[in-house]
């Protein structure tokens, strides 16, 4: 050794070469757990993806499922309605034809009081026709009328309480629309999926063009119909009578 | 002559309770599923008074009554606004934009002939 100057950078990097190799003897272990860790969280993250894989192609099943709830009662209420339509008619034609008789009777009644003038010499006519007056049908078919009016007002409420089917499908396209986002985010967190599939995907969610009121609700007597009467003029609708109701009826037909 | 009414709602079930109550009690009725259909028919017949819901998809409620009243034929026509918005802010845009009653849904039957009533007779 010439030089005894070398000697000792050499002995010095050589203890930096030790204490790397120490330093790495302590690292080892460490860089071993991550590995392991790495071993361990790779299947589960693969399992997370393929969950929301499978999650995200159940959610069409769901979406489908929503829509044919919605569909189905829609047709249902609306066949209710077609014959609640016919119903109507019917009661209407019953009504007209009531009328008819009536009209009618009352002309027959009419010509009985004229008869019962001419026949007053006459007991035993005038007893017989007494008799046919008595078995009147004007009874009957007041009743008949109060029986179509019930019918009516009876098929009506029925009506009404088939508005729920337009309250609930706003509610069912809510939670439709609901699914529909999340569908959608969880298929933007999947890496292995295809690109035409997502975009697919992103088109139909983006193209869709839904309409609801996520708050809709089947309340019979909403509070803020007031604030409604009283924006639009102060009127109470809810003073409405019958009577002012039928003006209307009679000035429309 | 009959009055003629147009129905603008999404709903068909809606627009078929309107429709049967409405000719029951003799009016002639014109039925839109949205907005843009609504407008499309507007011309076809002398309308005597429009009921229309908000939210309906392509146009919209307010954009409806928007359009309506912009325009120098239509503007006269009475509008009721029948929609299950009840939020203050909702009842209060469609004041603003020119509707004339505003019925929350469900609705009355009596009610809504009784404010037809107010318009037309």
């Amino acid at each position: 050794m010439k030089n005894p100057r070398n000697m000792t950078e050499l002995f010095s990097k050589l203890n930096d070469l030790k204490s790397i190799f120490v330093y790495g003897q302590k690292i080892i272990p460490v860089i071993q757990s991550l590995i392991d860790f790495m071993k361990d969280t790779v299947p589960l993250l693969e399992n997370i993806n393929k969950s929301i894989d499978e999650s995200t192609k159940k959610i069409p099943t769901a979406k489908d499922q929503l829509h044919n709830v919605s569909s189905a009662t829609e047709m249902a209420t609306t066949e209710i309605l077609d014959r609640v339509d016919e119903i109507y008619e019917d009661l209407n034609a019953s009504q007209q034809i009531i009328n008819e008789i009536s009209e009618k009777y009352s002309a027959k009644k009419d010509a009985y009081e004229k008869l019962k003038e001419h026949l007053k010499g006459d007991k035993k006519a005038f007893e017989l026709l007494n008799e046919l007056m008595k078995n009147g049908i004007s009874e009957q078919l007041e009743t008949l009328t109060t029986k179509i009016n019930d019918i009516q007002d009876k098929t009506y409420h029925i009506t009404l309480s088939l508005q729920v089917q337009d309250i609930t499908s706003q509610q069912l396209e809510a939670v439709h629309h609901l699914i529909e986002s999340v569908q959608y985010r969880l298929s933007s967190l999947i890496t292995d999926l295809e690109d035409t599939e997502f975009n697919e995907l992103e088109k139909s969610y983006k193209s869709k063009e839904i309409t609801f009121d996520a708050d809709a609700s089947y309340e019979h007597e909403k509070e803020n119909q007031k604030v409604a009467d009283n924006l639009f003029g102060g009127k109470q609708v809810e003073n409405a009578s019958q009577s002012e109701i039928d003006k209307l009826f009679s000035g429309a037909k | 002559m009959k009055k003629v009414i147009l129905i603008a709602d999404d709903s068909p079930t809606i627009r078929k309770f309107i429709t049967i109550s409405l000719k029951m009690n003799g009016f002639d009725i014109l039925s839109a599923s949205d907005g843009m259909e609504a407008l499309e028919l507007l011309p076809k017949k002398k309308i005597d008074l429009v009921i229309t819901d908000l939210n309906m998809p392509n146009v919209d409620g307010f954009e409806l009554i928007k359009t309506i009243r912009e325009n120098s034929e239509y503007k006269e026509v009475p509008i009721i606004i029948l929609s299950s918005l009840d939020r203050k802010e909702d009842i209060q845009r469609g004041l603003s934009y020119g509707a004339d009653s505003y019925l929350i849904k469900p609705f009355n039957q009596k009610v809504v002939l009784y404010e037809i009533s107010k318009y037309i007779n």
